[in-house]
């Protein structure tokens, strides 16, 4: 059926259409780059107020849930990576996993046929983004703590695999964005779906498909927080008794 | 909608939405000022909140652990005090009881002496007294000595046998008088010759008196009779 409806083209729904600004022949998202600073909007002023609140006697709940997910990238850093080897992997994780949150539950109010603001990560050009910025953070990292050894790990455990470890490099990034993209996309193409039935009953499908939405938004948070810091964790001293402490 | 020019959808259904086009890079914009902001700005005052607040949980742990460790510690001072004070008040009644056994054996100690003393004095007294009355008899003996003197003289003078025979009598009444059972040896003794000698003394005395009553004879046989004794 919804291959039906996509066929169609002109139909209820879309996928991957975007209203676009074209600025000095550059072609980019309006949609998106709206979205995405109104979800950097949120979550820099969530977090300002939270800095600008941080206690060390009685924490709001907003600071507990904070120092609960700090907590927890932390610890993850430091059984991957150390923290005393990449400190910076902690904040970028932080940050990692609360815009990618509020970037997915930005879609929380359903319009009739689609959302009132789309998820900028259901767009690639977000996702591509983080993820490149990620990977290159990682080579970096990779290169400055083991030096030369790094590339060693190229012709691991032979010679022979070099291109696929070549090849498994450059597709970290692009698995890394695109099942985040995936994902949230899906979510609005349901969304999207499920607005062709008639209003009268699809508010109820609709309303429970949000609540798994924000349950998936969550999860792929947490997913592309914990592959980053996983890579940094490969890159940093993957191959043990390398000597890369 | 409206407000915005929608793209075309890719020519042939090709749909390109996969590709990556210029929003990339306000996208890394905009997520590289979120990441440099929380990076800077919110992770760090958060993490020292939270620092300062672990650090105060473990102080006031220690704290805690300290106050029961000082509290048993004073328990058991207490404890400690608490039967060494038992122990002194066991020792202050033993004590107490020992002086009063002791205070008791005093005062039952002088009560006797008292009674020593009161007794002796008693016995002083009765001494003394009896002292007086032998030396008041011994004043009226010479009186009496006189008057017998004088009764002797005036019955016979003449009759030497009968005048002996009667100072003897004399003196040995005075003696069996002056010597009571109870009295110490040499108090009767001394008695007998401080009355001996006292009667010696009034016996002279009717000698000077006797040219008075003109008997001459009389007077010549008084050292006789003391020759005697």
């Amino acid at each position: 059926m919804i291959a039906h409806v996509l066929a169609e083209g002109g139909g209820g729904v879309s996928v991957g259409e975007h209203p676009q600004w074209h600025i000095l022949g550059l072609t980019i998202n309006a949609d998106t780059v709206i979205s995405t600073s109104i979800a950097a909007v949120i979550v820099l002023a969530f977090g300002l107020y939270l800095a600008a609140k941080a206690t060390s006697k009685v924490p709001s709940t907003l600071q507990i849930a904070f120092e609960a997910v700090t907590e927890q990238v932390e610890r993850q850093v430091e059984t991957n990576v150390g923290i005393r080897t990449a400190p910076f992997v902690v904040p970028l994780a932080i940050s990692l996993f609360f815009f990618i949150l509020i970037a997915n539950w930005i879609s929380i109010l359903p319009h009739a046929t689609e959302e009132y603001v789309r998820p900028p990560t259901a767009d690639v050009n977000l996702t591509f983004a983080m993820s490149v910025f990620v990977m290159i953070m990682v080579w970096a990292t990779g290169i400055r703590v083991q030096g030369k050894h790094y590339f060693g790990h190229f012709v691991q455990p032979y010679k022979a695999m070099l291109p696929l470890n070549i090849i498994e490099e450059l597709v970290k990034p692009v698995t890394l964005s695109l099942r985040l993209f995936g994902n949230i996309l899906a979510g609005t193409v349901m969304v999207s779906v499920l607005a062709l039935m008639p209003a009268a009953v699809s508010w109820l499908p609709t309303s429970a498909w949000k609540l798994f939405d924000l349950f998936i938004g969550m999860l792929q948070a947490l997913i592309f927080a914990l592959l980053t810091i996983i890579y940094f964790g490969m890159a940093a001293g993957g191959q043990e008794g390398e000597g890369a402490h | 909608m409206s407000l915005y020019s929608v793209a075309a959808p890719g020519g042939g259904g090709g749909n390109l939405f996969l590709i990556p086009n210029a929003t990339f890079f306000v996208e890394l914009l905009i997520f590289l000022i979120v990441v440099g902001v929380i990076w800077r700005y919110v992770v760090p005052p958060v993490k020292r909140a939270t620092a300062q607040r672990q650090e105060m949980v473990r102080r006031q742990i220690q704290e805690s652990q300290q106050a029961t460790k000082r509290l048993a510690e004073a328990e058991a001072r207490y404890s400690a005090a608490l039967a060494e004070a038992r122990v002194e008040a066991a020792k202050i009644r033993e004590s107490a009881r020992a002086d009063a056994q002791e205070i008791k054996d005093e005062l039952r100690e002088q009560a006797e002496h008292e009674v020593a003393r009161i007794r002796e004095r008693g016995a002083e007294q009765l001494a003394t007294q009896r002292e007086q009355v032998v030396r008041q008899l011994r004043g009226e003996l010479g009186k009496l000595a006189v008057t017998l003197a004088g009764r002797i003289v005036g019955e016979s003078v003449a009759d030497d046998a009968r005048r002996a025979g009667t100072v003897d009598r004399f003196l040995d009444e005075l003696q069996g008088m002056a010597a009571p059972p109870s009295a110490p040896e040499s108090v009767p003794q001394d008695n007998v010759a401080a009355q001996d000698r006292a009667v010696s003394q009034d016996s002279a005395a009717p000698e000077a008196g006797a040219p008075k009553n003109g008997t001459v004879k009389g007077a010549a046989s008084v050292p006789h009779a003391r020759r005697r004794r």
